[in-house]
């Protein structure tokens, strides 16, 4: 594993160096001869800019906002690697852009900024809104990036997405569903644990009771323990993390105080987001757990445990962040079909329910090609899952009244079928002809 | 819920509140950092004032727990009239128990049971920065009468 790992660091130096970036602005339209230049520049253009400006929203019609997402990050929190700082977010975020547009036929610009503080990265993103249909923000620390979600999703009438918050949880849930469902429970009753009170997890506990667990059943821990209403430092949680404070006061109906295995006596389920592994979470605390437990750990690239040992500790569902074990809980799953559907609707944010039905749609894909213990969620090869996901979130939108365009059912899975077989195609095109060379040996 | 005057067997859990109130205090402002020994100094604290005639604690209780706390003195003012003031000097509700108009119903209460004691005003003692206080205490008519101003010499 560790040379695996060592020859994808090795290749991505060398092949970073050698192409000089991953993705680029490339043409939309035929150049036949200089003379075309009048219609998509100067003089033509300008009655362009004049339509948009009596009605701003055709800027969604007449030009590539409507399929342009902005990756924003300010580098405060990248990987696991902690604060890198813009530049060093930077690779990460062009490879972001180049999942959206592979995967889901979305024109994403990767955006490190270099700001002070959650205003700026407040005030940048909300001054790009003319350009973009959509906003991903990116590995940004909590829990600066909880207000900056909340304010931008608030104060701008295109989706803004967090993916370490929305798209781990909602792959999460998908996951979950499946879980649960091949061990014979519900999610109303079900004993969930959430190792973590950090971006994934604050979301997926909101998640999970949007979709119809009962808080009283969940139980959150972060680095001090569980938490519950009367632990010392909730004052200062109401002061510096009003999330996790609320999270404190709606879950765990027992008021059950401790750490993990407190947390996990008589659990059905654990998510563990809390931190790199692989001996962050002990055999004796997943012993504890309900017969046919299920466990989840997502922390990349080692997660909290390894899965032999959780399988020997007793658990019999197992997840993880990483494509070498079976079930990867894998954001890209869900993004890029997030954003497809999103956009061919014009929607202007994206709402829990949309992410909530995205996760059932990605569990009934799995279903219908038949579930076991090391197979709930689909796999990215399977790209047929994405342009159905892309409707079901289409469709979510315009029954949630947040679409400028009503597609129907059918037309979201056909606009979303075309959107992405065109990047492959043209990734395709590009590859055959010599333009995108394969990497040096 | 019932809010009660502080009874022997309240005051570990009552103690437990102060120090709470004080750790608070000190999220808003440096120089309010508690010491080490708190719980003990707040232990005595209350001790003392439970049976002191010119005392106020009282506690809100849910069965035998104690959920909140509010604790006050009468201060005679040389100078000024009126002269004698109900002074609230720590006031703390569990996280859990908040926005249930017990606050509200807890000032009330200890308002009416220091006017007994022959307070003509009510002044409350809370940190300049501690913006909650400041904010509850502003919605139910209180002004800022003096502003202690500090620093680090």
């Amino acid at each position: 594993m560790l040379e695996h790992k060592d020859d994808s660091s090795k290749k991505a130096l060398d092949y970073s160096k050698f192409y000089g970036g991953k993705v680029t602005v490339a043409p939309n339209v035929p150049v036949r001869s200089l003379d075309d230049f009048s219609i998509w520049y100067t003089p033509g253009v300008a009655a362009v800019s004049k339509i948009i400006e009596s009605d701003p929203e055709l800027s969604f019609e007449y030009t590539g906002r409507w399929n342009t997402v902005a990756v924003v990050t300010d580098g405060s929190r990248v990987l696991g690697l902690g604060n890198i700082g813009p530049e060093g977010a930077l690779p990460v975020m062009e490879g972001k852009a180049l999942i959206y547009n592979y995967l889901g036929g979305v024109n994403a610009i990767p955006l490190p900024i270099r700001v002070k503080d959650e205003e700026g990265i407040i005030e940048f993103v909300k001054a790009l809104e003319p350009s973009i249909g959509g906003v991903n923000l990116e590995d940004i620390e909590s829990p600066k990036c909880f207000n900056v979600l909340e304010r931008l999703r608030s104060e701008m009438k295109i989706p803004v997405w967090h993916d370490d918050q929305q798209g781990t949880a909602g792959v999460t849930l998908a996951a979950l569903f499946n879980a649960l469902e091949l061990t014979g429970r519900k999610l109303r009753g079900a004993r969930i644990v959430l190792f973590g009170a950090g971006a994934a997890n604050i979301a997926a506990e909101r998640l999970l009771v949007k979709a119809g667990a009962d808080p009283r059943d969940l139980i959150v821990l972060d680095s001090k323990g569980i938490l519950h209403p009367e632990r010392e430092d909730m004052d200062k949680l109401l002061l510096r993390n009003k999330w996790k404070h609320d999270i404190a006061m709606r879950t765990n109906g027992d008021r059950i105080s401790g750490g993990l295995k407190d947390a996990l006596k008589g659990a059905d389920a654990l998510v563990a987001a809390a931190g790199q592994g692989p001996d962050m979470i002990r055999k004796d605390e997943i012993a504890v757990m309900n017969k046919r437990a299920i466990a989840f750990f997502l922390a990349n690239p080692v997660p909290e445990m390894l899965p032999p040992a959780a399988h020997a500790a007793g658990a019999e569902i197992i997840a993880t962040g990483r494509s070498d074990y079976p079930n990867q809980v894998n954001n890209s799953l869900l993004f890029p079909a997030i954003f497809r559907g999103a956009l061919d609707v014009r929607a202007r944010t994206i709402t829990d329910t949309m992410v909530i039905e995205a996760a059932k749609q990605l569990s009934a894909f799995a279903r219908e090609k038949g579930i076991n213990k090391n197979y709930i969620i689909p796999t990215m090869l399977q790209w047929e899952v994405y342009p159905r996901v892309a409707a079901t979130v289409g469709q979510a939108a315009v029954k949630e009244g947040v679409a400028r365009k009503k597609l129907s059912k059918k037309e979201s899975l056909r606009v979303a079928m075309e959107m992405i077989e065109h990047s492959r195609k043209v990734m395709n095109a590009l590859r055959r002809n010599g333009i995108i060379l394969d990497p040096p040996e | 819920m019932q809010i009660r005057r502080a009874k022997k067997e309240d005051l570990g859990s009552v103690a437990d509140l102060i120090v709470r109130t004080k750790k608070l205090n000190n999220e808003f402002d440096p120089l309010f950092a508690v010491v080490s020994d708190a719980k003990a100094r707040a232990e005595k604290h209350v001790t003392a004032s439970i049976d002191a005639p010119d005392k106020l604690l009282l506690v809100a209780v849910e069965g035998q727990k104690v959920v909140g706390v509010i604790r006050a003195e009468m201060h005679t003012r040389l100078f000024y009239e009126p002269h004698q003031e109900g002074l609230i000097t720590d006031f703390y509700i569990l996280p859990e128990y908040r926005r249930k108009a017990l606050g509200n119903d807890m000032v009330q209460q200890a308002s009416g049971e220091l006017k007994k004691m022959g307070a003509q005003i009510i002044v409350a003692d809370v940190p300049a920065q501690n913006e909650i206080a400041n904010r509850f205490y502003a919605k139910r008519g209180f002004r800022a009468l003096t502003n202690l101003l500090g620093k680090s010499p």
